[in-house]
């Protein structure tokens, strides 16, 4: 494990943030802008929504409850439009209605406030991956998943795992080294809305990458903290 | 039938009746004395008042007189005398009664009642100057026929108060019964759980209408307690996380350049924030609200699904685990919320128990209940700290050591009570023995 110097995305992204309590807006600004991207902000939900629609956004980052238009609302209309903008929810209502009721309403990924950057960032370059998977075979940095015979290779190597451990390369191979965070792999491999506070990433990620590793000199898997897993590009 | 030692309304009823009965007694045994006593006074004075009047006639005409007299003599009152007078040697001389001569004075006598034979009577015999004697009897049928009606009357009276007491009894145990039962019930489903539940109160303002009142207050005011309570740990907890979290991240972005000291200030502040996180969970299960999203599961499946990870923690802790389930045992709860008590249960049990022991988790039907059961063969939990562990922060000095906050327990408690599931603490001999309950209208 080691201490990332701030990763500045390969890609530049043009980010809207609907916020309307100022020092997380600005916090998020900065952060952001930190890593590279161009962030543009505002309290309004109409204004959000009018942007959303013509400024070619990357991502919309919405909070929940803006004082004109509540985010919910500003999503519907959007999808009404037929816009198909990745939205990221922001909100203080953490309990598992509040968070059906967002996806319901078609935002992509939620995200419960308050939440660390290094999450907020991991979600936002999860969103607006390019996917380059193909239908039954992701593969990335050497590793080729076959989600038919759930068979797995490493530079042509067949590697034995177990269903869940299938599940979680599966999921970080798809992200194409992008980092996923703890939590965004607990719910989706455990589907695990909420921290159940137990190291079983922890331990189920050391036994994949300790199958993964085997007969290699290269760790397949990275570890940084603060930002999650990926796989390494080979 | 509940015993009287089991019924306070039966007893109440029981000694009232008793009450009733001893003074019913009492008040009989007084009138008989009473009649009885002013009767015999009666026949006394009777047979007092003929005996003087024939001594007149004595007095006046010598033995023939009163001869005379005593074969005249008929009762004109209403108790029927009888006369008869003996000479000094006994013979009868004259009169209607037919008994053997007495000694002068007041005796009881039986004498030959033409019609029914011997018979009884008060008599007074007084000697006359010439050796004769004079004989007055009454006779004793008619006070012994009083005293019988006397004794009939009551008789039947204690039969009748018998039958209403019995009957009253009953009627009064079934009563309190049923009005206590009420505010039983209420109680019992408060126990169980059902904190909005309230004792109906009646229009009567009666005794029960005010314990029943009583009752519901202080209810009303242990749930705004405890809800108050509840609301001020969640409410800390939530005010904490946001100002924690700006820190947190500020801390990552110090972090990002690099410093020892930075990387422990973050790991800290992750631990606090997971607590916090740890107490929210807790409270939002214990809020109830997350009940309306239950559905029905199949909790062995759900054991299955997580065998595998469960499996790799116990591999990784170098502990034996072993998991049995039967297949589709349905319970209705959270898919999540239940995964979590496997998990918390399962690292529990590894967490407290030498290397190598043997942890074995079970999803079985037991007397048509869904049993959900964590056993290990470690060093167990000693029955006076059982019910301890399960509160909240709560650790036993045994495992001061190993790593943890103290709240897997008590959030297992949380959510096995959302569920309705009676959560237990055993002693596996050796061991400790973790049980869950599910209720059992949702095994159907």
């Amino acid at each position: 494990m080691r201490w990332p110097t701030p990763l500045v995305s390969p890609i530049r992204m043009n980010i809207l943030l609907a916020e309307d309590d100022p020092d997380t807006r600005q916090f998020v600004e900065d952060a952001l802008g930190e890593l590279g991207h161009r962030v543009v902000a505002t309290a309004s939900g109409a204004q959000a929504l009018e942007w959303a629609r013509d400024s070619g956004a990357d991502i919309l980052v919405l909070d929940r409850m803006l004082p004109d238009m509540d985010g919910i609302a500003v999503l519907r209309a959007l999808r009404g439009g037929g816009h198909g903008l990745p939205v990221l929810m922001l909100t203080a209502l953490g309990r598992i209605e509040d968070r059906v009721d967002g996806l319901d309403a078609g935002a992509d990924d939620y995200l419960v406030k308050p939440f660390a950057i290094s999450e907020l960032v991991a979600r936002i370059n999860a969103l607006t991956r390019r996917t380059v998977t193909v239908d039954t075979g992701p593969c990335f940095g050497g590793i080729a998943l076959d989600l038919r015979t759930r068979q797995v290779t490493r530079e042509g190597r067949v590697i034995l795992l177990q269903p869940r451990e299938f599940r979680l390369l599966e999921e970080l191979v798809r992200a194409g080294g992008g980092f996923l965070t703890r939590t965004m792999l607990l719910e989706r491999v455990w589907d695990f809305h909420f921290d159940p506070q137990t190291k079983i990433v922890e331990t189920h990620m050391s036994r994949l990458r300790s199958k993964l590793n085997e007969g290699f000199v290269e760790d397949a898997i990275e570890t940084v903290r603060g930002m999650g897993y990926r796989v390494r590009a080979s | 039938m509940i015993g009287l030692r089991a019924s306070a309304a039966r007893r109440i009823a029981l000694i009232s009746f008793c009450a009733y009965a001893v003074a019913m007694l009492l008040v009989a045994g007084a009138v008989y004395l009473a009649t009885h006593a002013a009767f015999s006074r009666q026949i006394n004075l009777s047979v007092e008042h003929a005996s003087a009047a024939l001594m007149a006639e004595y007095r006046d005409d010598g033995l023939a007189g009163l001869s005379r007299a005593v074969a005249m003599q008929h009762s004109p009152g209403p108790i029927s005398l009888g006369t008869a007078v003996f000479a000094a040697d006994g013979r009868h001389l004259a009169g209607n009664l037919a008994t053997a001569a007495p000694a002068p004075g007041w005796h009881r006598i039986t004498f030959l009642d033409p019609l029914e034979g011997p018979d009884t009577a008060r008599a007074k015999v007084t000697l006359l100057p010439g050796g004769e004697r004079l004989v007055v009897a009454a006779d004793l049928e008619d006070l012994q026929a009083i005293d019988r009606a006397i004794l009939g009357i009551f008789a039947g009276a204690m039969l009748v108060l018998l039958g209403i007491g019995v009957g009253g009894a009953l009627v009064l145990a079934r009563y309190l019964r049923t009005k206590l039962a009420v505010i039983e019930d209420t109680a019992s489903a408060i126990v169980a759980g059902d904190f909005a539940r309230r004792a109906p109160v009646g229009h009567n303002g009666d005794e029960f209408d005010r314990v029943a009142a009583s009752l519901n207050a202080m209810l009303d005011q242990i749930t705004s307690l405890i809800a108050n309570l509840r609301q001020v740990s969640a409410d800390l907890a939530h005010d904490l996380r946001t100002p924690l979290t700006g820190l947190r991240n500020h801390l990552e972005r110090m972090a990002a350049h690099g410093g020892e000291q930075v990387a422990m200030a973050l790991a800290r502040t992750d631990e606090v924030l997971e607590l916090f996180e740890a107490i929210l969970r807790i409270s939002e299960v214990e809020e109830g609200s997350l009940r309306r999203a239950f559905t029905r599961l199949d909790l062995a499946a759900l054991l299955g699904e997580l065998s595998e990870t469960l499996d790799l923690l116990a591999e990784d802790a170098g502990k034996r685990l072993e998991t049995r389930w039967q297949p589709g045992l349905m319970v209705l709860g959270d898919r999540q919320l239940l995964a979590q008590v496997l998990i918390n249960l399962a690292e529990n049990a590894m967490r407290h128990t030498p290397p190598g022991a043997a942890i074995e988790i079970s999803v079985l039907e037991r007397e048509g209940h869904v049993v959900l059961q964590v056993r290990d063969n470690g060093p167990g939990i000693p029955e006076a700290d059982r019910a301890r562990v399960l509160r909240r922060f709560v650790r036993l000095e045994s495992s001061r050591s190993t790593p943890g906050h103290g709240l897997g327990l008590s959030l297992v408690a949380a959510i096995a009570d959302a569920h309705g599931a009676a959560l237990t603490l055993g002693d596996a001999g050796p061991g400790l023995i973790v049980t869950l309950t599910f209720p059992r209208k949702s095994a159907s």
